[in-house]
């Protein structure tokens, strides 16, 4: 848990504050201008309620799971503000009514909470399988090749064992094929 | 002797080790998709501990880090 207080500036007041993590999720077909109304929209809301901006991470185009409100992809903000957690519910509740705000979120972070920016850690995550699935495809391509090799190889010896087969005996010569029969008919012991 | 034998057998889900104890994770975050992937099946649905074999307190941390996720839009509820 994350806990600050900030006096405010005139009074002896001290407010207590701690860190609070807002996401929201507005449509990927957003105008440009419209995209900064919304975004300024949302700042102000934290801001007029005396939120100390800590970090603002803002993440690309994404796909979205399921389609929300028609859209299929979407872009999201992820804010960490020092906030008073009375003025939570407030915020909540206007950012409810916010339009082209599809979702959004306030979290408490969790303990021991390190702020990570996570549109950088993404795109490092898609690049790395990218390249994994590419020398992945690598190799069972040159598994399929090898393969392929393998069989023509085999196939060939196949053909040859079949040709050797199928090849009569060389036929003999005339002087011998006499010959052996001469030896045939001097033969006394065949009794022919 | 026969576990040399039988090198074709799939060993045992109960022996396996938790792999978030193994890194001390304190807490999974949901909008850390790389690390929330591997435990989710085709169809969405959280994979059994029995499988992963993430032990019981980061299994509630991942499924709480699911959830937040789901609400969000980053993972499907049902695909």
């Amino acid at each position: 848990m994350v806990t600050s207080s900030v006096k405010t500036s005139g009074t002896d007041e001290a407010v207590d504050t701690r860190l609070y993590e807002c996401v929201v999720l507005y449509p990927h077909p957003f105008g440009e201008k419209e995209e900064r109304d919304l975004l300024k929209n949302v700042e102000a809301l934290f801001t007029d309620a005396g939120a100390l901006l800590v970090s603002k991470d803002l993440w690309g185009r994404r796909g979205l799971a399921y389609t929300i409100g028609e859209y299929d992809e979407g872009r999201f903000v992820v804010y960490h503000w020092m906030l008073d957690p009375a003025k939570l519910k407030e915020i909540d509740r206007a950012l409810r009514i916010e339009k082209g705000v599809l979702r959004h979120m306030i979290v408490k972070p969790p303990k021991k909470y390190q702020i990570v920016k996570y549109s950088e850690k993404y795109e490092q995550w898609l690049k790395q399988r990218g390249e994994e699935q590419h020398i992945a495809a690598q190799v069972e391509e040159e598994k399929v090749r090898e393969r392929v090799a393998e069989r023509a190889k085999r196939q060939l010896a196949r053909t040859s064992e079949r040709k050797k087969e199928k090849e009569p005996a060389a036929p003999m010569e005339k002087k011998e094929l006499t010959q052996e029969i001469d030896k045939l008919i001097s033969d006394d012991s065949l009794d022919l | 002797m026969s576990s040399l034998l039988n090198k074709n057998v799939r060993p045992d889900p109960r022996t396996k080790k938790c792999p978030f104890c193994f890194q001390k994770t304190p807490y999974i975050d949901y909008k850390d998709y790389p690390t929330m992937r591997p435990y989710i099946d085709y169809f969405g649905n959280i994979r059994k501990r029995y499988y992963t074999g993430v032990c019981l307190k980061h299994q509630k941390m991942l499924r709480g880090a699911v959830e937040l996720a789901r609400f969000m839009g980053m993972l499907a509820y049902r695909k």
